[in-house]
C-alpha cells in the first residue's frame, strides 16, 4: 500500500515535471506581454486571443507551418516507404557486409548535424537547392531512414520465421510475404518510427535555418525569428509554440493506435 | 507405386554434417513417420523435402518429379509446424484461404473449400476468430486445415502434437489418424515420441545421427530391431540390455553367462547361434512386458529396489550390474524392496545382440 502510494506520487511528480513547460507555454500563449513578464508570476489572468490574432495576421506563420507539414509528411513517408524492405532484408535474409551496411546505418548518427551543415549548404547551393522543400526532405531522410531501418528491423526480426516459411509453403513470393505479413505485424514498430521520423522532422531547427531563405521557412525557424531585435514578444513566441506543437500531438494520437503490444501473439504455440 | 522417393540426401552446414545419406521411399497414401533423438536430423529432412532448407547432395522425387531444387510452393507440399505458425493477424477463415488466394483460385471455390475443411476440422463455429482468442487444440487444428485446403500432394508433420498437454495430445493423435484414413493422402511426420510413432505409422523411419537406422512397420521395429538403438527406442519403458559372455556355442543353442541369469547362465536358442564364439560378448535384450514376476523356471534372478505402482500395472526396478532391470508387472504383486524377483520369459522374445549392438 505504502509502495503504491510513493510510486503515484513519483509518477505524479515526473507527469508534473514533464507537463509543466507545456502549461506554462500555453498559459503564457493567452496573456499580455505585462502578465507574462510580471513578477511573481500571474497565475490567474482574463484571457486574451490577442497573440494568435497577431501570429495568423501575416501568413508567416500559416505559411511556415504548411512547409513543415509537408516537410515531415514526405520526409516521414518516404522513410518509411524506403526502410522498410531495407530492414525487412536486414531482418530476414543474409549477405555479404550486412554487419557494416547495419553499423553504417547507425553511424549516421553519430556525427553532430552542425558538423556537416556548412558542407551541406555547398552543396544545396551549387545545386540550386536551397530554400526548397526538397531539400528539407532530402536531409531529414538522412537522419530518418536510420532511425526507422533501426526500429523496424528489431521488430521484423521479432516476428517468428516459421510464418514466413509456412506463407513460403502457401506459394506467397517475397513481396507478397513483406506486404502480407511483416508490414501488418510490424505495425508497432512501423508506427513507433513513423513518430519519431515526422516529430524530428517537425522539431529540427538548425538544417531548417541554414537551408532555408523566405520560401519554405519551417515552422521553428519562424518561431525563433521572433526572437530579433529589441524586444522579445513572449506572447507570439509561446503562441507559435503552441500552434507547432499541435500537429505532432495529434499525429502521435492518431499512430499510437497501432503501437499495441502483442500484435504476434497466437502465432505459435 | 512409388509416390516419395529420397535418393541419397545429405545436408551440411559448413564442415557440419547433418543428414549423412538418406534413401527410402513411400509409396501413394502412406504415412510414413520420422522418429530419432533430438538433434537425429529428422525435422532438418522434413524441411528438405518441403523445399525450406537445400539438399546439399542427392535426388528428391515427390510424385515422379524430381523437385530437388524445386521453389517449396511448386513442390505441392503442406506442412504442419511444431508452433502452428499461424498468421496471428487473420481471422481462422483467412488463415486458410491464405493459400488459395495466392493460388488465385476463384473466391466461390476458396469459400467451399475452407468450409469443408471447418466441417472436417469442427472449427465451422470459430471462423472468425483471432488465433490468440484460441485454444492450443483449436489452433492445432487451424494449422491442420489450413493444410488440407490445397489438397497438397503432400502433407508434412512438424513435431504438431508437442506443444499439447497429454490428454488433447492422444486425442490430435487419433484425429490425424482418422484425416489420413478419409484423405487417403501421402504423409510424412516427425516425432521424437515413440508412441506417436507406433500408433499413427505405417512405416516408421529410425533416424540416428543423420543415418537411418532402421526402416519398417511398428511392429517389424517391435519384433526385429536391426540393432540395440532401435531396440531401446522402441517400447516403453526401454528394453533391458545385459551384456553377457559366451560360456559355449553349439549347433542353434548358445549359454551365456551374467551374474543377473538365474544360476549364472542363460541358454538362448537361436538360429544364430554360430556367429558367436565362446567368449564373444552378446548382448541380452529382454522387453518390460514380456518379463513375468515369480514363474517356476526363472531367467532372471535379481533383488527388487523399489517399484512404482501406475494403478493397473506396476514397474518394477531390480538391481542389476550398470543399469537396473526394469519390468513391467500386471496388477499389484505383493513384494517389498529387497525381495528376490524371479524373472522369467518366453525364449521367442529374448533378442540378442552383438558387441557392436547389431541384432544376431
Amino acid at each position: 500500500m505504502r509502495g503504491k502510494l510513493l510510486h503515484a506520487i513519483g509518477l505524479a511528480a515526473i507527469v508534473v515535471f514533464t507537463l509543466f513547460p507545456f502549461l506554462w507555454m500555453v498559459m503564457a500563449s493567452f496573456k499580455t506581454q505585462a502578465d507574462i513578464l510580471a513578477s511573481p508570476p500571474v497565475w490567474f489572468f482574463t484571457p486574451t486571443l490577442q497573440n494568435y490574432v497577431d501570429i495568423f495576421a501575416d501568413t508567416k506563420v500559416s505559411g511556415s507551418i504548411l512547409n513543415s507539414l509537408i516537410v515531415a509528411t514526405l520526409s516521414t513517408l518516404l522513410s518509411v516507404t524506403l526502410a522498410t524492405p531495407a530492414a525487412f532484408a536486414l531482418a530476414r535474409y543474409d549477405f555479404r557486409g550486412k554487419s557494416d551496411l547495419w553499423f553504417w546505418f547507425i553511424s549516421n548518427r553519430m556525427t553532430s548535424p552542425i558538423v556537416l551543415a556548412l558542407p551541406v549548404y555547398l552543396l544545396a547551393m551549387y545545386m540550386n537547392l536551397l530554400d526548397t522543400h526538397l531539400v528539407l526532405i532530402l536531409i531529414y531522410l538522412t537522419f530518418n531512414i536510420p532511425i526507422v531501418v533501426w526500429i523496424v528491423t528489431d521488430q521484423f526480426k521479432s516476428i517468428p520465421p516459421e510464418l514466413e516459411q509456412a506463407a513460403r509453403l502457401d506459394g506467397a513470393d517475397q513481396f507478397t510475404i513483406f506486404r502480407k505479413i511483416y508490414l501488418p505485424l510490424g505495425a508497432p514498430g512501423i508506427a513507433v518510427s513513423a513518430i519519431f521520423s515526422f516529430i524530428f522532422s517537425w522539431n529540427e531547427l538548425l538544417y531548417a535555418l541554414v537551408l532555408t531563405r523566405r520560401n519554405v521557412q519551417t515552422a521553428p525557424v519562424v518561431a525563433t525569428s521572433f526572437m530579433s531585435g529589441y524586444e522579445l514578444p513572449w506572447g507570439k513566441i509561446m503562441a507559435t509554440g503552441t500552434v507547432i506543437v499541435l500537429p505532432v500531438t495529434i499525429f502521435a494520437l492518431i499512430v499510437s493506435r497501432h503501437m499495441v503490444r502483442g500484435l504476434t501473439m497466437g502465432a505459435t504455440k | 507405386m512409388t509416390f516419395l522417393r529420397l535418393d541419397n540426401i545429405k545436408k551440411s552446414y559448413g564442415d557440419a554434417s547433418v543428414i549423412k545419406g538418406v534413401s527410402f521411399t513411400a509409396t501413394k497414401g502412406e504415412f510414413v513417420v520420422f522418429v530419432g533423438p533430438s538433434g537425429c536430423g529428422k525435422s532438418t529432412l522434413l524441411r528438405m523435402i518441403a523445399g525450406l532448407e537445400d539438399v546439399s547432395e542427392g535426388q528428391l522425387y515427390i510424385d515422379g518429379k524430381d523437385v530437388t531444387y524445386e521453389e517449396p510452393a511448386k513442390r505441392e507440399v503442406s506442412m504442419v509446424f511444431q508452433s502452428y505458425a499461424l498468421y496471428p493477424h487473420m481471422n481462422v477463415f483467412e488463415n486458410m484461404a491464405f493459400g488459395l488466394r495466392m493460388a488465385k483460385r476463384p473466391e466461390a471455390e476458396i469459400k467451399a473449400q475452407v468450409m469443408e475443411a471447418a466441417r472436417i476440422l469442427q472449427l465451422e463455429a470459430l471462423l472468425e476468430r483471432k488465433p490468440r482468442a484460441l485454444s492450443g487444440g483449436q489452433r492445432q487444428r487451424v494449422a491442420i486445415g489450413r493444410s488440407i485446403v490445397r489438397h497438397p500432394k503432400l502433407f508434412l508433420f512438424d513435431e504438431p502434437l508437442s506443444n499439447l498437454d497429454a490428454e488433447l495430445r492422444s486425442q490430435m493423435r487419433v484425429e490425424i489418424a482418422k484425416l489420413h484414413r478419409s484423405l487417403g493422402a501421402t504423409m510424412v511426420y516427425v516425432t521424437h515420441d515413440q508412441v506417436e510413432a507406433m500408433t499413427l505409422a505405417d512405416r516408421i523411419v529410425v533416424l540416428r545421427a543423420g543415418l537411418v537406422e532402421q526402416i519398417g512397420s511398428p511392429t517389424e521395429l517391435y519384433d526385429k530391431p536391426a540393432n540395440t538403438f532401435v531396440a531401446g527406442f522402441i517400447g516403453s519403458p526401454k528394453m533391458n540390455f545385459i551384456n553377457a559372455r559366451v560360456a559355449s556355442a553349439m549347433g542353434s543353442s548358445l549359454l551365456l553367462e551374467h551374474p543377473s541369469f538365474a544360476g549364472g547362465k542363460l541358454d538362448a536358442d537361436t538360429a544364430a547361434a554360430s556367429r558367436a564364439k565362446v567368449g564373444d560378448t552378446v548382448i541380452v535384450g529382454m522387453r518390460p512386458e514380456h518379463l513375468t514376476v515369480g514363474t517356476a523356471q526363472p531367467v532372471l534372478s535379481l533383488t527388487l529396489d523399489f517399484a512404482e505402482s501406475l494403478g493397473g500395472s506396476t514397474q518394477l526396478y531390480a538391481r542389476s550390474e550398470g543399469e537396473p532391470v526394469i519390468v513391467l508387472a500386471s496388477g499389484r504383486p505383493e513384494l517389498k524392496p529387497g525381495d528376490t524377483l524371479n524373472l522369467g520369459i518366453d525364449p521367442r522374445h529374448i533378442y540378442l545382440f552383438n558387441a557392436a549392438g547389431l541384432a544376431l
